[in-house]
């Protein structure tokens, strides 16, 4: 009975300690995260900053049109065989950073969003160093210009292709042999730094915290150069399970293995008991 | 080992090994009147024997350079090697849970009196273990060059800056380079895995044979010959063990869960970034275990100066225990005003270890600064403690 006594109050001991440099840290070391969550119901895939747009929908005819009076000078299409007017080195030193090619994007993104975007690249990134300029759209045109891109877009995109969509212009996923499209050199004059790997960024971030930066880095990081880039619900949810997938790859096996070896070690504890018993039988 | 064939024969008379086992083992006797946590020394050289093992299979593919480094733990150890992970999910948690197990086993030597004469020597090396354990895990925590591995490595080679006369040179020497560089990875690599173990295992040696020679305390604190042992006590073999495996059993089911279900604690997220000596992280804190000491040093946050000498002071001051307290009564069980003390003590040890993780601004400063001198209070009490109760058994009190 004493040495159990003993025994609860180490217990005791120790969960007050864990309790404290684990969770208790962490809600006040990432109290500015729980609070931006918190505050704009993070990740919010309505974007409800954005204004709703007025027109009922957009013409994918009309929007093709004006796909091409307006994008084509920079992006590719390669659904459409429209090919980027600049290669990749080339298109990075005159803009800072590869323009995407606009043959997924109607898959990934978030139909709102990506017609405020056309309207306002730098307000609805909420970021003013963003690459592409407002173009002057109006909101039909805009409109248009979504459906159109929503129309061609394929349907059955994989995690990865989702994921290199949206971020290996700018990051690397140096595990997946996936590198940046564009240079290193490049990224840093225009974003100040090199964006980190996204090999192990699961683990170093959390699902938390991707969800909620992803969907809104500006008001998750203060002066970050990562504009928001607008993924509906799915995409981002697509995308933040290949990154854990890909950071802790042998996740399964864990939990498989981990159970067999507590098991293994319950029935130890049984035998050990056991032979403690019969040898203590006559010492008390 | 009582019946002698062939080859025991042969080696018994050559080593002596009948001998040897009955000193060791069979006839080493320990007091009935000890419970549980009497596990832990042997639980401390359980997780040894973990951390050598993972330690020798992470070291089959680990590579220290600080270009490949983050890369060879993080992926080849980590997705390609089969099984890899395991082995390095158990070394981090082992690193960790040693301090646990250590800390459990130095309280209850502190607790019981155990460092008392004629155990001093016992207390000498257990606490050059400790140290030595510390050094150990400092320099193994660099290994993986993550962005916390760096800063800390950063942060406390800075200390020795501030020592007088050798200090920006020392710590150039210690680096290896003017900022944590990869020859201070290289270094780290060199002393972690050879000089440091070695010198763990020959005090491990003298630990064991030290108490050996002057046997086990007790709960109660009673001196007793080995004579009475022999007639009371309880052989360490096979008596003693029966009950430390059921101990282990218990102790490797927690510690498995830690490493299958529950390794973040050990395993800091920040450190799966890369180390950059551009970068400094918003927050930079050591592994749990050296938190209460680090609290301590900015607990002084009015003068770095008093933050690093109390600093120093309070990762030593247990080393001077067996001169601190001198009472005559050995248990803490049968010392009231001791009690009190201690259990302060335990409760500012924990409550130092949670605010060392935390920023140390406004009302978290001073929090700092009242445990840090509490912390000491433990220790300045002692002889004042001592001498109270050495005046009270030379009038006729009991023991």
């Amino acid at each position: 009975m004493k040495e159990l006594k003993i025994f609860l109050l180490i217990v005791v001991i120790v969960l007050i300690g864990y309790w404290g440099i684990e969770p208790l840290a962490h809600s006040i070391m990432h109290k500015e995260v729980e609070e931006a969550i918190e505050k704009y119901h993070l990740p919010d895939f309505k974007f409800s900053d954005l204004p709703n747009p007025s027109v009922a929908s957009g013409d994918p005819a009309k929007g093709k049109e004006a796909t091409k009076m307006f994008c084509t000078s920079c992006h590719g299409i390669k659904a459409e065989g429209i090919k980027a007017p600049m290669d990749a080195k080339a298109a990075a030193a005159s803009f800072g950073v590869v323009p995407p090619d606009l043959s997924n994007m109607g898959a990934i993104l978030d139909k709102k969003f990506l017609i405020n975007f056309l309207m306002n690249p730098q307000k609805a990134t909420e970021n003013p160093k963003f690459a592409m300029p407002a173009l002057g759209l109006n909101e039909q045109q805009a409109a248009d210009i979504a459906a159109y891109l929503q129309s061609i877009a394929k349907k059955d995109l994989t995690p990865k292709e989702k994921t290199v969509e949206a971020c290996t212009r700018c990051h690397s996923i140096k595990y997946q042999k996936i590198y940046a499209e564009t240079p290193a050199e490049n990224l840093k004059k225009y974003l100040g730094k090199v964006p980190p790997d996204l090999s192990v960024i699961y683990k170093a971030k959390g699902e938390e915290y991707l969800n909620a930066f992803i969907n809104r880095p500006g008001v998750v990081l203060h002066g970050t150069s990562m504009p928001r880039l607008g993924l509906n619900k799915e995409s981002q949810e697509e995308v933040v399970a290949y990154l854990e997938e890909i950071a802790d790859p042998h996740k399964e096996q864990r939990k498989r293995v981990g159970l067999y070896v507590l098991l293994y070690m319950l029935v130890m504890v049984g035998l050990t008991y056991a032979w403690k018993k019969k040898i203590w039988k006559n010492i008390h | 080992m009582e019946k002698k064939g062939g080859l025991m024969k042969w080696l018994d008379e050559r080593l002596a090994i009948t001998t040897l086992w009955k000193v060791m083992m069979s006839e080493y006797y320990l007091p009935k009147n000890i419970n549980f946590l009497w596990s832990f020394g042997v639980l401390t050289m359980l997780v040894f024997v973990i951390l050598v093992i993972s330690g020798i299979f992470l070291l089959m593919y680990y590579k220290p350079d600080a270009n490949m480094a983050f890369d060879s733990v993080n992926k080849t150890i980590m997705m390609d090697v089969s099984f890899g992970w395991v082995f390095r999910h158990t070394h981090a948690v082992a690193a960790s849970i040693m301090f646990l197990v250590l800390y459990i086993h130095m309280a209850r030597g502190i607790y019981y009196g155990s460092f008392k004469a004629p155990r001093e020597v016992v207390w000498i090396t257990g606490f050059i273990l400790f140290v030595l354990m510390s050094a150990t895990a400092f320099t193994g925590y660099l290994l993986p060059w993550g962005q916390m591995s760096y800063w800390a490595a950063q942060t406390i080679t800075t200390l020795f800056e501030k020592i007088p006369f050798i200090g920006p040179d020392l710590v150039i020497w210690i680096r290896g380079n003017y900022i944590v560089a990869d020859a201070t990875l290289t270094r780290f690599f060199a002393l972690h895995v050879t000089l440091l173990p070695a010198l763990i295992l020959v005090f491990t040696a003298v630990h064991l044979y030290a108490v050996r020679i002057v046997g086990s305390n007790n709960e109660d604190g009673i001196p007793m010959t080995k004579e009475e042992k022999k007639e009371k006590g309880i052989p360490f073999w096979p008596v003693f063990m029966s009950k430390e495996y059921f101990v282990m059993s218990v102790f490797l089911l927690f510690f498995f869960y830690l490493v299958f279900f529950n390794y973040d604690f050990a395993m800091d997220p920040i450190n799966f970034q890369p180390a950059n000596y551009l970068q400094t992280p918003p927050h930079i804190y050591p592994e749990w275990y050296f938190l209460a000491y680090y609290e301590v040093l900015r607990g002084f946050f009015f003068s770095q100066n008093l933050g690093l000498i109390a600093f120093v002071a309070s990762m030593f001051i247990a080393l001077f225990l067996p001169w601190l307290d001198f009472s005559p009564i050995v248990s803490g069980k049968h010392r009231p005003m001791f009690k009190v003390m201690w259990w302060i003590f335990v409760a500012d040890f924990l409550f130092l270890t949670i605010l060392g993780k935390l920023p140390p601004t406004g009302f978290y400063a001073w929090l700092g600064f009242i445990g840090a001198i509490v912390f000491f209070l433990f220790f300045f009490s002692l002889p004042i403690i001592s001498v109270i109760e050495k005046r009270k058994v030379a009038s006729g009190g009991k023991q």
